[in-house]
């Protein structure tokens, strides 16, 4: 295992978020295809056999980690649930006008202060760098947020191309997405598959085998 | 440096795949093996592991003497959760004793704001187990503060939300050793010193429960902010 890039780009909650549910949304789907093979199976009379081919086992930390990261997104107390990809757009847009660093902009995003003593923490030297436009800031951070949380998307609804329209006007802010949307199975499509032959120093013995 | 709580970290390695999962298309198959190894995980240096953003390259599978399995080499994103120093994050109070107060996100839960990054002067009660500050005094002895009424006392208390800074973070390579033997008495488990924690702050303004901060009028703010000159991380 090598760590290529420790840090290569940063994401919002937001964007997290949605990883989260479009995942969450694959593994309610194919639960539910699971089961409904599975009682079909029964009702023919087909011996339902250890695995089905198509089911992928989901172990614990996987599941442990993305249930609780979702209510942690989704809590009442945290603004991300009430943000819209078009919302944070604007806002990112609306913030370039006050001189902000990278940092202070991505965090707005995530804490959405509406209150100049949330702003007050996040932005160094608040006063002398903003002053009377504190509370343009702040306003403009609560228009930013939807009045409903967002519901989390359903496997029947197709799945919104969001993170892209996010991506082109928070370049600045340097997120790296896919090259491709996220289709309704969440399968990633942008894969090289990339036909080296030798191995570069890994796992020496990879190189000795013979394909079958 | 800029700041955020998830960011994405390039990884390479290799993966095994399953005959049994071998009718699943490999990208499927090779994301859940990722997962099931690093989901929920603490990389050394690089963070909390909470899910694979994507595949990035994937070599042929290959497989190995000795074994059905389909090897493939991987370089993929993995969402990692490392707060940047000097960040401010929502969590909640998880417990409190003598020396910090304790702050979960709920999937993470090693966040820890020692006695002295909290406002001053604050002292622990023990009978409620929790840490309190009371706000523009003078006293500063524990004895001293534990007279004053409680109605003065700004309370830390569990399951509060509380707004914190990053002050740093440490990671804990641990290693399994020897069972250590002391007076003749094997001490099986030393104390287990989570693998990535997190030391945070909240004496500064506007950090602290969220309910300490909440509806504060515009004009206290202000005049508060005047007087304030603490600067943290």
């Amino acid at each position: 295992m090598e760590v290529i890039n420790s840090r290569s780009a940063l994401l919002s909650n937001f964007e997290v978020l949605e990883l989260l549910r479009d995942l969450e949304n694959d593994h309610l789907a194919r639960t539910k295809t699971a089961i409904r093979v599975k009682k079909e199976e029964e009702a023919s009379g087909i011996p339902s056999q250890a695995k089905h081919p198509a089911t992928i086992e989901v172990t614990e930390n996987v599941r442990t980690i993305q249930v609780e990261a979702i209510q942690y997104l989704t809590a009442e107390y945290q603004p991300t649930s009430s943000q819209t990809p078009n919302g944070i757009t604007q806002l990112v847009k609306d913030l370039a006008n006050y001189k902000l660093t990278k940092a202070e902009k991505l965090q707005i995003v995530n804490l959405a202060p509406t209150q100049p003593v949330e702003l007050y923490v996040i932005v160094e030297e608040l006063e002398d760098r903003l002053g009377e436009s504190m509370e343009t800031v702040l306003s403009t951070v609560s228009a930013s947020l939807s009045a409903a949380p967002s519901h989390p998307l359903n496997a029947s609804s197709p799945a919104p191309v969001l993170p892209m329209a996010s991506s082109d006007t928070m370049g600045d802010l340097s997120l790296q997405y896919p090259s491709e949307d996220f289709n309704d199975a969440g399968m990633v499509n942008d894969m090289v598959f990339d036909d080296e032959g030798q191995g570069v120093g890994i796992e020496g013995d990879l190189d000795k085998e013979e394909e079958d | 440096m800029t700041s955020d709580m998830f960011n994405l970290a390039i990884l390479k390695d290799t993966v095994a795949i399953h005959p049994s999962n071998f009718g699943l298309p490999p990208e499927q198959a090779l994301i859940a093996e990722l997962n099931k190894k690093y989901a929920n995980r603490v990389l050394h240096d690089v963070g909390l592991c909470v899910s694979v953003f994507d595949l990035s390259e994937v070599g042929e599978g290959k497989v190995r003497y000795g074994d059905g399995f389909l090897w493939y080499k991987t370089v993929f994103r993995m969402v990692i959760l490392r707060p940047f120093t000097s960040e401010v994050i929502l969590g909640k109070v998880k417990s409190s004793d003598e020396s910090s107060v304790r702050v979960s996100l709920g999937f993470f839960d090693d966040i820890y704001i020692p006695a002295i990054y909290l406002p001053q002067p604050s002292c622990f009660d023990p009978n409620e187990r929790a840490h309190f500050w009371i706000p523009d005094s003078e006293l500063t002895k524990p004895h001293e503060l534990l007279d004053t009424p409680t109605a003065g006392r700004m309370y830390i208390d569990t399951g509060e939300v509380i707004r914190i800074r990053v002050e740093a973070d440490e990671f804990y390579d641990d290693e399994p050793g020897p069972p250590k033997a002391l007076e003749g008495v094997a001490v099986a488990n030393e104390v287990r010193r989570a693998p990535y924690s997190i030391i945070a702050s909240i004496a500064e303004q506007g950090l602290g429960p969220v309910s300490w901060w909440n509806g504060a009028g515009a004009e206290a703010e202000d005049a508060e902010m005047e007087d304030a000159e603490m600067e943290e991380g």
